[in-house]
């Protein structure tokens, strides 16, 4: 394996490197190259098996504790209610490794691809199974948000394409 | 006419909470403009990672390593699942094996762009910070549909990895390379070939061959300085042994070099991701002894549908055999070591975990004695130095 | 009656030394450039770097409003007077360093006035300069305004040294000792620039040098790239932004002001950047030749806020230099060029100006 070595600087050099630099800059000034989602308006759908919120299939769930087992962060914890033990989560807690999805034996769990979610107290990150039991998306109502998917580009690097 | 020159001394608390400090403090000695003395004051972001290790299940652990470095989260599980699979004592399957170096070479372009950011607005050059963070998004786009996440993966579990490549993703990373390609020539421009960048880099912080060995520097930061270490090439792990790819070394050892190591990184794993897409062999994702644990109905939807593993309960709560095991990876900073023993209970007895950065303590603070105060910065940029995996 | 007072209100309000320096290009129009070039500064670099910059303030305007809710903001937030400082030198310490970026605008020429046809023709014979043959249009006539813009910029720095020895913070003395380093070398390399333009044209006088009708790039190229080196490094522009290194010494000499204070020490280096720009239009770049009266103004204006927006794009260009690399720079490099510069200057001088 050769060492390199890199070319020691040639002042004749510099100044055409100078001007690269600068003619570098003006050429993404003039020509600008811009990957920003402007988010309240665009909002990114998210490929599928993207691990984001969770949630619960009350009627499928068969109570095994697998999930709460292999929690990690201990996040979610089995609860009994309405007499059949059903897992609650604690979205303060969990870290979104999805080990719980995959354990699942009857897929009672499932990423719903939501991660842009909000509460206002502590309390509201403690899902019951009643409340976990629901698909949990919130998207403005008053606005209307295009839901935009990211390609990636040969050219532009990340594209934003609306879904259709 | 003698001139008195007076020694003008003086100590600058850089940090915690300064803009080039990071998640440290750093205590420098001056002499005028001259680094005398450098005290690192890290342990600012210290999680007990270690610690945590021994009240956690194996496959609790998963998450928890990834944590210290969460934008190279791959190497930190693989590393660590390597050493795990060697106490159970499991095989592999081949696609696994390359999807791991897959995920690997994504995750160390990804983390190298960061580094470059960084090293970037340290000397001043917001564009490179910019630029590094932005391409970056390219490479997690591709592990966002691969894995799941955009960073802390948890992609690789013991016995193989979680999810299988699909055509898309194939397709995606195809478009990245061409785009990286044409914009590392640019980075070349407005960067490496940036007289500021040159002199802000060459010849800071040399480090010669034998002080990098003595200092116990890795990674790009040990073959900048002319030594051709590369754990891939050692002790080849995942499909490295069957992959083609050169490992840059230099021999300058300055921040130039370094910053030319990891340029030329990039391109090899882009090398390497190309080699993987068209090498990689058909077949199970999973160990055959786990594979059979998953009952058929589920393993027809999901392993054989999806592409996707659905964990059998075994995973749960596992007992490995009694044993110990120590398993090294190169990280995208160079050599993780993990060290496993297990007392055959769930939960590990000893979990112990040597980053990258934790070796770049001491190689810093050697290479700031000496140097002129703003050199601290560019040293500190070029070493990719990143305190939360250094404090684990 | 109102016809009078109305004419009367224009005499004052067109009188160069009202106009020139508090209206055009003086502090009105400064105030409002200023805005435009953090503005550009800002998008340009946004474009340059894979961003949008700033937007929501302003949505129609391309984010341009952005700035004024920034200086709202930092009128309404607390002023911190560090503990152990002399409070009333603190607070003015910002003041005067813009106060005295600000001044050299009464005196630099910005126009000629023609005997007849501009609003400025009834002040012909008060602002009258026998050299040129017109009246110039400055704040305050003299001949020698060349080696008065050059000594009131060159107090500039001293301010700068007294707000960080005001503030008693390492990192602002830190960077008020580098502020120290590269003001005697970016004033050498200015001083000498000009001097060798001066020295070209046989005069110390902007204007004269103006109506000559040869550019100074032309004659002396050598001198205009020195000049602005020199200013870049002046006022803290990339790559020479030593002084307020931000991931080095925080934010330099004024690590240690907030609110509304912090706002004025900023504004301090772009008010010398356009002076400087302004200059540099006269010496090297024709001013407002061949038009005079206010569109001669605008043309000159115009120019130096294009020298401006240049160098605030260097930001997006490049990174910094080490002090000891800018001054090896200009000390062994950049010094002895200006005294070719020089020599070439007093030669074609001599021979052909």
């Amino acid at each position: 394996m050769a060492v390199k070595e890199y070319k020691k600087e040639n002042p004749f050099r510099l100044f055409v490197d100078h001007l690269q630099s600068i003619g570098t800059g003006i050429k993404y000034m003039v020509k600008p190259q811009r990957i920003t989602l402007k988010y309240p308006e665009e909002s990114l759908t998210l490929p599928t098996g993207y691990r984001g919120i969770i949630r619960l299939y009350k009627d499928v769930c068969i109570g095994c504790t697998l999930c709460a087992m292999i929690c990690p962060a201990d996040a979610m914890k089995m609860m009994t209610y309405q007499g059949k033990k059903l897992p609650t989560i604690n979205y303060g807690r969990c870290v979104f490794c999805g080990f719980c999805v995959d354990i699942c034996p009857v897929d009672a769990l499932k990423e719903t691809g939501v991660h842009d979610v909000a509460f206002s107290n502590r309390r509201d990150l403690i899902f019951d199974p009643e409340k976990f039991n629901k698909n949990f998306d919130n998207p403005p109502e008053d606005k209307v948000v295009k839901k935009v998917r990211a390609v990636i580009d040969e050219e532009k690097g990340i594209k934003y394409v609306p879904e259709s | 006419m003698e001139v008195e020159v007076v020694p003008v001394q003086g100590e600058l608390n850089v940090g915690p909470q300064h803009p080039g400090s990071g998640h440290m403090r750093i205590l420098v000695k001056l002499n005028g403009d001259i680094v005398e003395d450098c005290e690192l004051d890290v342990g600012y972001v210290h999680r007990a990672v270690e610690k945590l290790g021994e009240n956690r299940n194996y496959m609790h652990l998963i998450p928890l390593v990834e944590r210290p470095a969460i934008l190279d989260s791959i190497h930190m599980n693989m590393g660590y699942v390597m050493a795990v699979e060697k106490i159970l004592n499991v095989d592999v399957p081949e696609r696994a094996l390359y999807l791991r170096s897959f995920a690997a070479e994504v995750n160390r372009i990804a983390s190298h762009l960061y580094g470059l950011g960084i090293l970037g607005i340290f000397i001043g050059h917001s564009t490179a910070f910019m630029w590094g963070f932005g391409d970056r998004e390219v490479w997690l786009q591709i592990l966002e549909a691969l894995t799941g996440a955009r960073v802390t993966n948890s992609y690789i579990i013991p016995g193989g990895v979680r999810r299988d490549l699909t055509p898309s993703i194939i397709e995606m990373t195809k478009k990245a390379i061409v785009y990286m390609r044409k914009k590392l020539k640019d980075w070349e421009k407005i960067f490496l070939k940036n007289p500021t960048i040159m002199d802000r880099l060459q010849n800071v912080g040399v480090m010669t061959r034998e002080q990098a060995i003595e200092w116990g520097a890795v990674g790009p930061n040990l073959r900048a300085s002319g030594v051709n270490f590369d754990v891939r090439k050692a002790e080849p792990y995942a499909a490295y042994s069957k992959l083609d790819f050169e490992i840059p070394v230099y021999k300058e050892g300055d921040g130039y070099a370094r910053t030319l190591v990891r340029f030329e990184e990039m391109e090899q794993s882009m090398r390497i991701l190309e080699q993987i897409i068209k090498d990689i062999p058909e077949g199970p994702i999973l160990a055959d002894r786990f594979l059979k644990q998953i009952p058929p109905i589920r393993m027809k939807k999901w392993v054989q549908g999806q592409g996707r593993i659905v964990l059998p309960g075994y995973y749960a709560s596992f007992r490995p055999p009694r044993g110990e095991a120590a398993a090294r990876v190169e990280a995208s900073r160079g050599e993780l070591f993990y060290y496993v023993v297990s007392d055959g209970s769930p939960k590990p007895y000893r979990l112990r975990m040597i980053t990258p950065s934790y070796r770049a303590i001491y190689v810093f603070k050697n290479l700031c004695k000496g140097a002129r105060y703003a050199d601290i910065v560019s040293i500190y940029g070029s070493l990719d130095y990143f305190p939360p995996e250094a404090d684990r | 009656m109102i016809g009078n007072l109305l004419s009367l209100i224009r005499f004052y309000f067109f009188y160069p030394s009202f106009f020139v320096v508090i209206i055009f290009p003086g502090l009105l129009f400064t105030g409002i450039l200023l805005l435009t070039t953090i503005w550009f500064e800002r998008k340009a670099a946004a474009r340059v770097q894979m961003r949008v910059g700033p937007y929501y303030a302003s949505k129609k305007l391309g984010g341009y409003l952005q700035l004024i809710a920034d200086a709202l903001k930092f009128v309404f937030s607390e002023v911190i007077i560090p503990a152990g400082v002399n409070e009333t030198l603190f607070a003015i310490a910002p003041i005067l360093l813009l106060l005295v970026s600000i001044l050299p605008f009464a005196v630099i020429p910005v126009s000629v006035i023609p005997q007849s046809g501009s609003v400025f023709s009834i002040y012909y014979h008060d602002f009258y300069d026998p050299n040129v043959g017109y009246g110039v249009l400055a704040g305050i006539f003299t001949c020698y305004n060349l080696l008065l813009i050059l000594a009131l910029e060159s107090i500039y720095p001293i301010f700068v040294i007294f707000l960080a020895w005001v503030t008693n913070n390492r990192f602002a003395i830190v960077g008020a000792v580098r502020e120290t380093f590269l003001s005697v070398s970016y004033d050498a390399l200015i001083l000498i620039a000009t001097l060798s333009v001066a020295i070209e044209y046989h005069t110390l006088d902007l204007a004269v040098i103006v109506q000559k009708g040869i550019p100074g790039v032309i004659v002396n190229p050598i001198a205009a790239f020195i000049f602005i080196v020199g200013m870049l490094i002046g006022s803290s522009r990339f790559p020479f932004d030593i002084v307020e290194a931000e991931t080095e010494l925080v934010i330099g000499p004024y690590t240690e002001y907030s609110g509304f204070l912090f706002v004025l020490t900023m504004a301090g280096s772009y008010v010398g950047n356009f002076i400087y720009s302004l200059v540099f239009v006269d010496l090297f770049l024709g001013g407002w030749y061949p038009f005079s009266g206010l569109p001669g103004a605008a043309i000159m204006t115009f120019k130096a806020v294009l020298l401006l927006f240049f160098s605030v794009f260097l930001r997006s260009v490049y990174g910094r230099y080490r002090i000891d690399q800018a001054l090896r720079g200009s000390w062994k490099y950049l010094f002895p060029l200006s005294l070719i510069s020089l020599i070439t200057g007093t030669l074609v001088g001599y021979l052909w100006l």
